[in-house]
């Protein structure tokens, strides 16, 4: 508003004016000649302070004043009319005086309503330019904003799509871990009950194989060398031999201890895919994040290399509320990470602590490390150092999910040592707004 | 904003009618005209018209001298009142002393009034006058026709803003010199504030009205 108010200031009309602006000489100058040649002795016009401005004389001497007349502008006295001439002639001279008067008024009316229709013409003019190019400004300005506007908009756009997918691809990957651990859970259930019975059928196995073998101890000690049954005790004995009969009691008990033992570790794989699975608790509950390593760690049992070393510095832990099938899924993620980062030779330090306010587990692998540069995007969605095909790049986003929707953070870095440190800490009291589906 | 020269003693005050189209402002120019005295007063300038309707401005102009020697020339600026001339109206309006404004008593233009008001108030804003600040005079014109707002509503509407509203017929002749008068006394009022006329220039407010607004006899 400032500059338009500054731009008007300068388009005043109606300005005052003198009569020299008004009127030129070559307006005036015929008209005082005509008055000479019509008889005067002299003409002049003056200004409003005497001076002369305008004067034409003949050449005729012995001059009188016959009269001086005010030239008005807007009301306001400007200069007077002057007339000399012979004596013997006022009369006809006033008359041609207030002729001459009453042109010079009407040129004057004329010339100032043409400058007046000037000044506001031009004024109008400039002032509606003025307001055009503000107009226009003010237009350009505006398309400018909008252009940001839409290119901005664009920019969001893409970067919640970009979110949007990545949520997409992160709860896809879950929903079949989650259908995995279902699967497995399932059919551990299934083949619970058939194990329970090898299990019991066994162990009474065992009993009964017990008493055969006593009942064939007790044929062999009655059957004796003496007189009737010799030819018995003969036969029975290259019986004995021939069926190996020795080797088959010394081999039964050991076979039947195998077959229990394999029965047992089948129950304990069944119990441990359970747990891990948590197919029993489905919703939130207290978990020792002890006992929940342990169980992740059995449950990768067959991939740990025989010559892996998983050592582990537990400390005491207060119960966590959680959703303790979230949390193995977490861990699983990353100690899994941890063994496919070295094909041998492993050592794998798991390291649990309570700080009162938050637990924190750390993971320290002797592995190559994180590649410099990488650190930043390893808990992206899709990223993974491994070749095309091996790796999903989904594993260390979950447990970063995960951690993170407990309030927790998870933290990676390579140590002066060398090897990976993945830190993990879950505060004990969950935020209030932290909402875990 | 007066214009006031203080080496060559001379002041230009400027007066502006104003109002909506065909309301009356060039007739109260014409009768101004008819009405004054010839003394101290120029002839009125009647710019190029279309169809009798003004479209830059019409101008009375006045010409005193305060007993100190004081030029004081008073200009009456009529504005172009159709709506297309507002550029015109912005540029009369420029540095004015006082403004009349002439409304319209026919209740059909009651509307027109209000919208002429306004764009008063938008344009004393825009050349940097405060309305509240300026001498203002409300006349309504034309109470020599029917179907008119009746005075009373008239006082009561314009009487609480403390607005001094004088009734007219511009085309009969009355009310037109009470309102240019009314507007004076103002003017005088507001400039005698700033320099002093009375003190400075011995011109006193009744000295400065009858020079203005003296009636021919008859």
């Amino acid at each position: 508003m400032a500059t338009e108010r500054e731009a008007d200031i300068s388009f005043v009309v109606g300005e005052e004016k003198r009569l020299t602006d008004i009127v030129s000489a070559a307006e005036v100058v015929p008209l005082l000649k005509g008055m000479v040649r019509a008889g005067a002795a002299e003409v002049a016009v003056l200004d409003a302070e005497g001076r002369t401005l305008w004067q034409e004389k003949s050449a005729a001497a012995g001059v009188k004043l016959a009269g001086a007349l005010p030239i008005c502008l807007e009301g306001e006295p400007v200069g007077k009319l002057v007339i000399k001439g012979c004596a013997g002639r006022e009369e006809s001279l006033k008359g041609l005086a207030r002729l001459l008067l009453d042109a010079l008024n009407t040129i004057i009316a004329n010339n100032l309503k043409r400058m007046l229709t000037t000044e506001i013409h031009t004024a109008v003019v400039n002032q509606s330019y003025a307001e055009l190019l503000e107009t226009n400004r003010r237009l350009a300005e505006s398309e400018a904003r909008y252009r940001e506007l839409a290119g901005e908009l664009e920019k969001k756009v893409e970067e919640r799509t970009c979110e949007l997918k990545q949520a997409h691809a992160r709860l896809l990957q879950q929903e079949k871990m989650a259908s995995v651990g279902q699967l497995a859970a399932g059919m551990a259930h299934e083949i619970n009950n058939p194990l329970g019975f090898i299990t019991s059928n066994l162990n009474t196995l065992q009993k009964y194989v017990q008493r055969l073998l006593e009942m064939l101890e007790f044929y062999r000690t009655m059957v004796g060398d003496d007189g009737a049954t010799a030819a018995i005790a003969a036969a029975a004995h290259g019986k004995w031999q021939s069926l190996k009969l020795d080797l088959v009691c010394a081999d039964i008990n050991a076979l039947i201890g195998q077959s229990q033992g394999g029965a047992e570790r089948i129950g304990k794989i069944v119990a441990d895919l359970k747990g891990f699975s948590h197919i029993d608790e489905l919703a939130e509950g207290v978990a020792d994040l002890n006992a929940e390593l342990d169980r992740t760690i059995s449950v990768l049992d067959h991939e740990i290399p025989g010559d892996a070393e998983i050592v582990r510095y537990y400390h005491p832990l207060p119960g966590l509320p959680c959703n303790p099938a979230l949390l193995c899924q977490a861990f699983f993620n990353i100690i899994r990470n941890a063994l496919q980062a070295r094909n041998s030779g492993l050592r794998l330090v798991i390291g649990t602590l309570c700080d009162g306010a938050g637990i924190r587990v750390t993971f320290a692998d002797n592995g190559p490390g994180i590649a410099p540069g990488v650190g930043d995007r390893i808990f992206e969605p899709f990223f993974t150092t491994r070749e095309v095909g091996s790796g999903t790049g989904m594993g260390l986003a979950v447990a970063y999910d995960i951690v993170t929707r407990y309030g927790g953070a998870i933290e990676a870095e390579s140590p002066a040592g060398g090897g990976a440190l993945f830190t993990v800490t879950l505060p004990l009291q969950r935020m209030e707004h932290v909402k875990v589906p | 904003m007066i214009e006031f020269d203080e080496q060559e003693k001379r002041m230009v005050l400027k007066l502006v009618y104003y109002g909506p189209a065909l309301s009356g402002k060039t007739t109260n120019l014409l009768r101004l005209h008819d009405l004054l005295v010839r003394e101290g007063r120029g002839e009125l300038m009647v710019l190029d018209t279309v169809d009798d309707r003004t479209i830059f401005f019409d101008l009375l102009p006045f010409f005193l001298v305060a007993p100190s020697g004081l030029k004081i020339k008073i200009k009456l600026y009529t504005v172009p009142g159709q709506v297309k001339h507002d550029a015109t109206r912005k540029a009369v309006l420029q540095r004015a002393d006082g403004v009349v404004f002439i409304a319209d008593s026919q209740t059909a233009e009651a509307a027109n009034n209000f919208a002429s008001f306004d764009n008063l108030e938008k344009n004393l804003a825009v050349v940097g006058l405060a309305i509240d600040r300026l001498p203002l005079v409300v006349q309504f014109n034309k109470r020599d026709l029917r179907e008119i707002i009746p005075e009373g509503e008239i006082r009561r509407t314009w009487g609480e803003a403390g607005v001094s509203v004088i009734m007219a017929s511009a085309l009969r002749g009355w009310g037109v010199v009470e309102t240019f008068r009314a507007l004076a006394q103002q003017v005088y009022d507001h400039v005698d504030a700033r320099h002093r006329l009375r003190e400075a220039h011995g011109l006193e407010r009744d000295d400065f009205l009858r020079k203005l607004t003296t009636v021919v006899d008859g």
